[in-house]
């Protein structure tokens, strides 16, 4: 994205350079014809920015400052009166604790399992094209049937999960452990969950990064004696570096964001203790009829993910070229 | 989202006030003199419902020549949306099977129902079902059909673990649950779901049971002295160990497999779960009998859809009344209702289907049965917090969860 204005930027300024003045109305000319005879094309494109991204934001930020009613009408200016009710509420400080939690041990478990999977998949053994797919199908099938198998295998009395840990003799009661049942060990689960279905896209993109890494280096580190462990983590690693942190930030924003898993997971626990802050945004919509509520918490949520994606592009440069 | 409801508030409250005070002239729906069309609007309880209509209509018609019925069958997740369309475009049902009127009633859309019903129909219902269709003192609806609560006990179960007779009292039931808990292989005495599916269910069941209410159409009660003493007999049980584990996080469905696979000694479910024993386990030795309460005394939780009449023109209010006096009749009724596999609201529909074995315990139970203050505007909040909060009874004190219920019920 950033580079685009700085192309464009560049070429006016070759054109105003090059030739005479009159040359370079000229051009200014056919700019302008170009970008009227353009705008039939990107109007669409236009609308849909504005309608799909600004406007929804726009709205999202005026109605975190409005009192609006369970049936949705608009009762007058709350100021920053929702922001107030959602810092007072005593289990807003661990919900967000509980979201860095979240999203840092989904992101750090994924990116380690996936640079182990990458390499498998990149090592050419017979039947490589079958476990590529495979590794795909978590993608493809809907991440809340994922979560319901996982969820329903959880059940005490009749999940197969707990079955298999009642033959095994990890679990003693007959009627199973409550996995699901208690905030603990049912948010443990959703991190599993979340991690298993951010596998096939961390793979995928390390794998490209794989297929990029030059041969040459790699022969050059094996003609000098090196053992795999070291080219590994001085040749191959560095050259991932690109495709490690590109798959890191998108994850960082998929998993901050991500509803499903958590919705499906801790849904029948009472209270709070298993929310993180998509969580507690969805039950002030849905469970409290508060919209206000739900808005200001987005436009906090927003916040932090705009903080935690610049201090990370600032720090990790996930643009630059190795 | 929030936009398109606020626009449809708006949009709706204009038509219906346009409505009401009878400025929009629409085509006239009377197809000639002498006969009367009446537009009968329902939802599809299953696959038989719009049959079972159709039947009702045909033997209506025959008997009323003058007067037409068209019937439009809606699914249940449509209604509501039709029903806006609908008012907004002044093309209201005339008759109209549906889940709350307060918002109708108050809107003075509806007939009441003394004005629909000749009083020999009117006074053949069960009083607690007209207190349900009742604001301010005034009936507004007809209760169409209902559901009830009762205790299923496994009577495998209570045989082995040496109980005489299914329990009355509290007491009665916290030791039977703990004679049955102890037989041990995983199996518990009662089943107390209070997962988000229905939380409000059983929490009215022990809070109403100990004398406690949720309040009235105005005010509404759940932190209150009141609903103490069911909220603790709860904790008993939970801290006894006679109920499933994490009974705050438990749903109804999932805990109901477990009752009919017979590993949960007794719980409280409705009359549909006769026909899963049926299809799922049907070696099941049950019984069903009255919900225990603190004292014994009778009580049900009863759900009702209902029959409600508008206004329209005002012009079709004795078709109206022929209609809904030859549906209420005890034959065509109960064949209704006993085809759909509810229980019926009317006393003499309740006499011809007690000979009906799964049904029976039901019907026993239904005079003395309790509805949720549906009518009260902070209901759905109330609702949404039971379902959130109520749970937490498992590990907090008991009066704490019940103002933290009161208090999100209030601001929601």
């Amino acid at each position: 994205m950033n580079s685009l204005p700085n192309t464009s930027a560049g070429v006016d300024k070759r054109h105003s350079r090059r030739g005479s003045s009159a040359r370079s109305t000229e051009a200014h000319n056919r700019r302008w014809a170009d970008l009227v005879a353009a705008l039939p094309w990107i109007t669409p494109a236009l609308i849909m920015i504005f309608g799909v991204v600004l406007f929804p934001a726009g709205l999202m930020f005026y109605n975190s400052t409005r009192v609006i009613s369970r049936s949705g009408l608009d009762k007058g200016t709350a100021g920053f009166g929702n922001f107030a009710q959602i810092f007072a509420f005593p289990d807003f400080g661990p919900i967000v604790v509980r979201t860095f939690v979240w999203v840092i041990l989904v992101v750090v478990l994924t990116v380690l399992i996936s640079l182990a999977l990458a390499q498998l998949l990149y090592k050419e053994f017979p039947g490589r094209r079958l476990v590529r797919l495979a590794v795909i199908v978590p993608w493809a099938a809907s991440v809340v049937m994922t979560t319901l198998v996982v969820y329903f295998g959880l059940e005490p009395y009749f999940g197969i999960f707990n079955k298999l840990f009642i033959d095994l003799g990890i679990i003693h009661d007959p009627a199973g452990f409550g996995w699901t049942k208690q905030p603990e060990t049912a948010f443990l689960w959703a991190i599993a969950v979340a991690v298993f279905v951010s596998l096939p896209f961390t793979t995928y993109t390390i794998l490209a990064g794989l297929q990029t890494v030059s041969v040459d280096t790699l022969e050059a580190a094996k003609m000098d004696g090196a053992r795999p462990a070291r080219i590994y983590v001085n040749i191959t690693l560095p050259q991932l570096r690109g495709a490690i942190s590109i798959a890191i930030l998108i994850n960082i924003i998929n998993v901050f964001n991500s509803l499903p898993i958590l919705r499906t997971m801790t849904n029948s626990i009472p209270g709070y203790d298993a929310d993180t802050i998509m969580t507690m945004i969805f039950k002030y919509i849905q469970v409290q009829g508060r919209v206000d509520y739900a808005s200001a918490l987005s436009v906090i949520a927003f916040i932090i993910v705009l903080i935690v994606v610049a201090l990370y592009v600032r720090v990790v440069k996930p643009m630059k070229e190795v | 989202m929030k936009q398109t409801l606020r626009i449809g508030a708006a949009a709706f409250s204009v038509v219906a006030a346009l409505a009401f005070s009878g400025c929009a002239s629409g085509p006239s729906s009377n197809a000639g003199s002498g006969s009367t069309s009446l537009n009968l609007l329902v939802p599809t309880y299953d696959d038989k419902t719009k049959g079972l209509w159709q039947d009702v209509i045909t033997g209506f018609e025959a008997k009323n020549p003058t007067i037409k019925v068209n019937l439009e069958v809606q699914s249940w997740d449509a209604i509501d949306g039709v029903m806006k369309t609908k008012i907004q475009g002044n093309q209201a049902p005339d008759i109209f099977n549906g889940g709350p009127f307060a918002s109708y009633a108050t809107d003075d859309l509806i007939y009441k129902a003394e004005e629909i019903a000749s009083p020999g129909t009117f006074a053949d219902f069960q009083e607690s079902f007209i207190k349900n269709e009742q604001l301010n003192g005034t009936t507004y609806a007809l209760p169409l059909i209902a559901s009830a609560r009762a205790l299923f006990v496994n009577n495998t179960l209570l045989k082995q673990a040496g109980v005489a007779a299914a329990p009355k009292t509290w007491d009665e039931l916290l030791d039977a649950a703990k004679k049955i808990t102890s037989l041990g292989n995983g199996i518990k005495g009662y089943g107390m779901p209070l997962g988000s599916e229905e939380t409000q269910g059983e929490a009215a069941i022990w809070l109403w049971g100990g004398g406690g209410t949720f309040g009235n159409e105005t005010t509404l009660k759940i932190d209150d002295p009141s609903n103490l003493v069911g909220a603790e007999q709860m904790k008993k049980m939970i801290d006894a160990g006679v109920t499933e584990e994490n009974p705050g996080s438990m749903n109804r469905s999932t805990l109901t497999d477990v009752f009919i696979q017979g590993k949960i000694g007794m719980q409280v479910l409705l009359p549909p779960i006769v026909g899963q024993i049926k299809e799922k386990n049907p070696a099941l030795d049950y019984s069903i009998v009255p919900i225990p309460t603190k004292d014994g005394a009778p009580l049900t939780l009863g759900v009702a859809d209902r029959l409600m009449a508008f206004k329209n023109k005002g012009d079709k209010q004795s078709a109206i009344t022929k209609f809904m006096d030859y549906f209420y009749q005890a034959d065509v009724y109960t064949a209704w209702v006993k085809a759909e596999g509810f229980l019926p609201t009317t006393k003499s529909g309740s006499v011809a289907l007690s000979s009906l074995p799964e049904l029976k315990p039901f019907l026993d139970v239904l005079p003395s049965a309790r509805f949720y203050p549906t009518t009260n505007a902070k209901w759905a909040a109330a609702d949404a917090a039971f379902k959130s909060l109520f749970g937490k009874i498992q590990t907090d004190p008991a009066a704490q969860v019940l103002t933290s219920v009161q208090k999100q019920a209030m601001a929601g």
